[in-house]
Formats: structure tokens, C-alpha cells, sequence
């Protein structure tokens, strides 16, 4: 995001003073920062790709450097080439739904009409659940035995029997995304909710007297204000749903195979299921690589960052 | 904003502080040899309540000596003593499945060199077996579980079912009556979920005479194996289990079980106590588990002790602690308040008479175990854990064993 840093033009009046005088002056404020930084972010990261380089033993003991033996052993997998193409999936899926019902939600919010605060509040609910309550509420509730939403569907006549929603990979795989569209709402919403606070009624109006329809004055007055939020919102939903495990692996965690599973998933079933923290560090050195070229790529093509 | 530095060095400095502590620190009260640290899995509500009651006494016996206890879920335990471990901070005793992987890393003592000859010479000679490398012991059997039939009575009774099934050939005919009553029950509840497929898989498989390894080789895809798994997913494919057994775990099949949906499934010693409190009406009975010519079969699973070497200066505490454990008195109300099976002959002897396990006990002998002493089963049982179901969503049974045996030999 170093787009946004902006270079500040130093004060004439102290001009003389040098660039590292000022790190220096600086240095006692950003020293917290820095600390948590590299305790919190940096170390944790170094020491993940220093795993990924180790034969690590069930137990946990390292038993020396492995060179890239993890990585070649990923390539080995037959399932990668399916959780890749989920991956994708997943995230271009939800990313793209997510944006679409909120741009949606917002418009409605934006009207006033009565009971705005309380319709306000509600799409604001899922944000304030964990997301580990949300998906197991949607999995019971989805139980082909005691599910209501399967005996729902049996009262209505609509299923002579509950139907295993989470039982077969794919779909339990869809049936997630859905959930995982309805926890990234709520954000997505109110990130365009406050991008369409931008938009000036005089503008809108000027256009409608030139003959605008609602359609055209969206496209090119209202869409274009809200590039901004837009694209905010859609990278944090990328590294989101990109990293997102609580829905996956309780809607999709009994599932057998690989055939319901993320990269991120995929990782917590090297070390869960197969214990083999080596493995699991490669993957999500791997991972971590993906997420950087994907906003790498999006940050390049689309430049939604650019100021017009 | 003076508050808000003032806040983030305090946390910055807690963070540097935590992971000294998790990156080659130790123990603040190690080094004395007097202060041990005991990780155990919960095993149910009551667990930290026992042991507190069990330490607490110990400590009035022994006041020289501090045991620290630490409790986790099931879930978590293995990844904690995966870290602690990594992070040289092993505890000095715990309590989990499998101790292999520890043993051949030459993390654990010697039983022998942490028991008195006699609690040594106490545990039944199978299980004492079981936890034992190339003849050296190196696990403690604490606790154990076996497997036998639950069967629904009434269900059974109006199918027509006059007695429990003992063959493969007698439980798939009884499905098949269950099935044909049309009444919205299953026949037989097979859990291929990753919770626990390993189990409900070895049973068919031993069943059957199979065997998951011969000597020091791992043999999941072995002719025996291959005619058990197919006869699974021949129940499966003429509908006379629970829907989708490929995605179904263990607890909440039970669960379904003893809401008397299914007709027959394997259970555990908790699952007499689950169905008493859950649904105390359930008309059931237990029987041995069928298998393909009838010959009684169970599986037996041991939860073992095992004590860490670290830096060595605790033996003497841990002989101490370990030996009070597997007294009598202490080791027996233990078991008896975890409903679980003793692996000790005293603690077999002194629960002879608790009703609940008394047809768990009989069959306890002859039990068969994973061959988790081989260094590869923890892989193994990964991946049938992870594959297994697949049977039930039409994947070849051959294909299927074929995958678990690659990653074996990985």
C-alpha cells in the first residue's frame, strides 16, 4: 500500500536540518511500533520460511536442513491441482458476491426510510459474531438429521429427506461460500455505505436535469466516487477469504479427501491430520507468496488506488 | 498519545518476554528437580477436577515435590506438545495416545527407569506389549477403551431381528430388515469421518483377519484389507447405513444412535453413560462386534504416561509422582470416575464389578491394536482418517487404499 504514503514537503524554515537528524528525532516515536512489528509480524514470518527449510519430526524435533525436499514433497500431492482451482474459486467467488450484494446493501441503506437504524444495525450483527459461531450455527442448522433448515425444507415438501448439505465436498463447498459471503457483508457494506456518503446530491441532481438515468448516473458519477472504498474493500476481502480457515473447516472438516480444500485448509491438515509442521511451513511460505502476487497483480492491472 | 506509547511498549515488551519464554527459555522453576510439569488431555468435565484432587493429596504426601498441571482439549494437545517440544520446553510428563514418535526421537525414559518393578510388573501383559519399541517400554498404559455392538432393541424386535448379529453375513441381512421397515431408521452407523475412521476401518479390517501391517511395513493395501473395505462399501451402496458415512464422525453418529435413529453402531464405555444421560429410555443391549466368520474380535486403544528426559535432573520426582498414580487406591478411582478400562491387573481386579464395563472387561484380553509402535502408523492413521470415506462417495476401494498406502511409504 505504499501508494498511500505520500511525500510530505519538509518545512522551509528548517530546511537545513539533515534527512537523518529527522529518522533519528523520529526514531524514540516509531520505536513501539517497530518493536511490535518485528516481534509480532517480522519473527513469526522468518521463522515460518526457516521451518520450511527443516525436516521437522512429528514430535517436533528438528532433525536437520531439508533444503527444498518440503517443497518438491508438495508438488507431490495429486490433490494441489484441485485445492489450487478451489482456491481460486473460493476467493474469486466470495470476493466478487460479497461486492456485488453490498454495493446493492448500501444503496438501499443509503435511503433514508423509517426503521433505517434498526435494518442498519442488523446487517451489522454478523460482523460482531465470531465467525467459529456463525458457520457452526449454519452447519447444525444444515445436519441432515436435527438440522431446522433441513426439516424446513422437508415440512415445505420440497426434500422427501434432509439432504447431506455438508456432507459431499462440493456442496459443502458452496454452501461455505455462502457463509462466507454472509460474514464479509457486513464490512464490505459499510466501507461503500461510507464511500456513497461522498457522493454530493447537487451532482446527482445536475445530472438528472441533463437527462441522466438512474442506470447511466450510477455508472459514471456514483461508481467512479466510490473507486476508493471499492478497492479497499475488495484487497482486505482478498487476504480475508484468501486466508479465512473457521468456515471451511467446520462446515467442511469431517468431509474425507482433499476435494473441499483451500490452500489455507490444506495447511492445517498437514499439521493436524499428518503432523508435519515442515510441510505445513512450505505451504504457507507458498501461501504467503500467492497473496502477494494476487494484490501484486491486482495493484498493477486495475491501479484502483490512482487518483483521477 | 502518551498513554498510547506508554501501552505499546508495555506490549511490545510483553511480546519480546513471551517469546523468550517459547524460544529456548525454560521453566522458571526447573533446575531444582523437585517441580514437575504434567500436560493431560480433558477427557470429560470432570478431568481437571480430578487431577487437582489427585495432585493436591500427592503434594500433602510429598511436600518437597510441585506438580504443575496443565489441561487440554483433544483438539489442541497434539499441536501444544508439538511446540513444546520444538521449543525444548517438553513437560516432564504426559498424558496422550501415542508415544512412538517421541520414543524414536530419544525424548522418553525407559518405563523401567521411571515405575517401581512392581506397578512395572502390574500392567496386563498385552498392553504393556503395546507400549513397548524393540522390546524396551517406553509408555505407561494408563487408561484403555474397547469397542463392542450397540444394538437398538426395539428396532430390532420390529424388524423381526431375534438376535444380534455375530457375522458380517447376519449384520447386512438385519440392516436390510431395518431398512425394509421404511420407518426413516438406518440400519448400522458407520462413522468414516476424520474424527475417528481409523477405528470403524480397523474393526471391519481385523474382522476380517486383515492386519494394517506385517512386521516393521505398513500394509494398508493388502488382499484381506481390500475384501474388508469392499464389504463396507457393499452396505454402504445398498443404503443400509446412515446417509453419507463418508462425511459422518463418531460423536455425532452416537448422538444419532442414541436419539434411537439407527439400529445398530459400535460404541465405547462413555457411551453407556451418554445413552443414561441423554435418553434414558433407549431400550439397547451390547453384543460382540460382528465379524466375517463370527470369531469375537474387539479393538483395543491405550492412552499412555510417558515421562520426558529434558535435562535430566527430575527422574526421582517423576518415579515418585508416577508410583503414587498407579497405587491402587489413586489409579482405580481414576479410571473408575473416567469410565474407562484399567490397564493395570490390580485395577482390573478392583473393578471387576462395575457393571458398565463388565462386557467391555471380557473381551479386553483378545483385543487387537493399532500398530502404533511403528514409527509411520501416526502418518498412516492420518490418512485414512483423511481418505477413508471416500468409499462412500463412490471412489474404488482399491484406489482408495492405494492413496492411504502412498502416503505410509511417503
Amino acid at each position: 500500500m505504499s501508494e498511500q504514503t505520500r511525500q510530505v514537503p519538509v518545512p522551509t524554515g528548517r530546511s537545513a536540518r539533515p534527512a537523518h537528524r529527522e529518522l533519528a528525532r523520529a526514531l524514540p516515536w516509531l520505536l513501539p511500533t517497530l518493536t511490535l512489528i518485528l516481534t509480532i509480524v517480522l519473527f513469526p514470518a522468518a521463522y515460518m520460511v526457516w521451518t520450511s527449510s527443516r525436516d521437522v519430526s512429528q514430535a517436533g524435533v528438528d532433525r536437520g536442513p531439508a533444503g527444498l525436499d518440503n517443497y518438491r514433497a508438495l508438488l507431490q500431492l495429486p490433490a494441489l491441482g484441485r485445492v489450487f482451482g478451489n482456491t481460486v474459486i473460493w476467493v474469486a467467488g466470495v470476493v466478487l458476491v460479497t461486492l456485488l450484494v453490498s454495493l446493492a446493501l448500501a444503496q438501499f441503506l443509503n435511503h433514508a426510510f423509517p426503521g433505517r437504524r434498526l435494518v442498519r444495525l442488523a446487517v451489522i450483527v454478523p460482523w460482531a459474531a465470531s465467525v467459529v459461531m456463525t458457520s457452526t450455527v449454519f452447519y447444525y442448522a444444515l445436519d441432515p438429521f436435527y438440522g431446522i433448515f433441513n426439516q424446513f425444507l422437508v415440512d415445505l415438501g420440497i426434500l422427501d429427506a434432509g439432504f447431506g448439505f455438508t456432507r459431499r465436498p462440493v456442496p459443502a463447498f458452496v454452501v461455505s461460500m455462502l457463509v462466507a459471503v454472509f460474514v464479509s457483508l457486513p464490512f464490505t457494506t459499510y466501507t461503500i455505505l461510507a464511500g456513497l456518503q461522498m457522493v454530493s446530491d447537487d451532482v446527482i441532481e445536475a445530472a438528472r436535469m441533463d437527462g441522466a438515468g438512474a442506470g447511466r448516473i450510477y455508472r459514471t458519477i456514483v461508481l467512479p466516487i466510490l473507486r476508493p472504498a471499492i478497492a479497499v474493500a475488495v484487497l482486505i476481502n482478498i487476504i480475508n477469504v484468501f486466508n479465512s480457515l473457521p468456515i471451511l473447516r467446520t462446515m467442511t472438516g469431517s468431509i474425507p479427501g482433499y476435494d473441499a480444500d483451500t490452500t489455507t485448509t490444506l495447511i492445517f491438515k498437514y499439521i493436524q491430520q499428518d503432523r508435519q509442521v515442515d510441510l505445513a511451513s512450505a505451504l504457507s511460505v507458498v501461501n504467503f507468496l500467492i497473496v502477494l502476487a494476487v494484490i501484486g497483480i491486482y495493484l498493477a492491472a486495475l491501479r484502483p488506488m490512482r487518483d483521477e | 498519545m502518551k498513554r498510547f506509547l506508554r501501552l505499546s511498549a508495555a506490549v511490545a515488551l510483553a511480546a519480546l518476554t513471551m517469546t523468550a519464554c517459547g524460544f529456548g527459555g525454560k521453566d522458571e522453576a526447573s533446575g531444582d528437580g523437585k517441580t514437575l510439569s504434567l500436560l493431560v488431555p480433558s477427557y470429560s468435565n470432570g478431568t481437571k477436577a480430578l487431577w487437582e484432587g489427585i495432585i493436591a493429596d500427592f503434594q500433602a504426601k510429598h511436600s518437597d515435590i510441585t506438580v504443575n498441571l496443565e489441561i487440554q482439549s483433544w483438539d489442541n494437545i497434539n499441536d501444544v506438545i508439538r511446540t513444546k517440544v520444538q521449543a525444548k520446553a517438553a513437560p516432564d510428563i504426559l498424558n496422550i495416545d501415542a508415544f512412538s514418535g517421541f520414543a524414536s526421537d530419544n525424548l522418553l525414559y525407559p518405563a523401567a527407569e521411571v515405575v517401581s518393578p512392581d506397578t512395572l510388573a502390574d500392567f496386563q501383559d498385552s498392553f504393556a506389549k503395546n507400549a513397548s519399541i524393540d522390546g524396551t517400554m517406553y509408555g505407561l498404559p494408563m487408561i484403555a477403551s474397547a469397542r463392542t455392538l450397540f444394538y437398538n432393541q426395539e428396532l430390532l424386535d420390529k424388524a423381526g431381528v431375534t438376535k444380534p448379529p455375530a457375522t458380517w453375513q447376519e449384520l447386512y441381512d438385519a440392516a436390510q430388515k431395518i431398512k425394509n421397515l421404511n420407518a426413516g431408521v438406518y440400519g448400522y452407523g458407520m462413522p468414516l469421518g476424520s474424527e475417528e475412521a481409523q477405528a470403524e476401518t480397523s474393526l471391519w479390517i481385523f474382522g476380517n483377519g486383515g492386519s494394517w501391517n506385517e512386521g516393521d511395513k505398513i500394509t494398508v493395501n493388502n488382499p484381506r484389507n481390500a475384501e474388508a473395505v469392499q464389504f463396507m462399501k457393499r452396505m454402504i451402496d445398498a443404503g443400509l447405513t446412515q446417509p453419507d458415512p463418508g462425511a459422518s464422525d463418531r460423536t455425532p453418529m452416537l448422538d444419532v444412535f442414541i436419539q434411537g435413529k439407527i439400529a445398530m453402531a459400535v460404541g465405547l464405555p462413555p457411551t453407556v453413560g451418554q445413552i443414561a444421560q441423554k435418553n434414558p429410555k433407549l431400550k439397547y443391549g451390547t453384543a460382540p462386534i460382528p465379524t466375517k466368520d463370527g470369531q469375537p474380535m474387539t479393538l483395543g486403544v491405550a492412552d499412555h504416561l510417558m515421562a520426558f528426559k529434558n535435562d535430566g535432573s527430575k527422574k526421582d520426582a517423576i518415579k515418585t509422582f508416577l508410583d503414587y498414580f498407579f497405587s491402587a487406591e489413586v489409579y482405580k478411582k481414576f479410571v473408575d470416575t473416567e469410565g474407562f478400562l484399567p490397564t493395570t491387573k490390580s485395577g482390573a481386579e478392583a473393578l471387576k464389578d462395575k457393571k458398565e464395563i463388565v462386557s467391555f472387561l471380557e473381551v479386553l484380553p483378545g483385543a487387537r491394536f493399532y500398530p502404533s509402535t511403528n514409527p509411520r502408523w501416526a502418518a498412516t492413521q492420518g490418512a485414512i482418517q483423511s481418505q477413508i470415506g471416500q468409499i462412500g462417495q463412490g471412489k474404488d476401494p482399491k484406489a482408495v487404499l492405494t492413496g492411504i498406502q502412498a502416503k505410509a511409504d511417503a
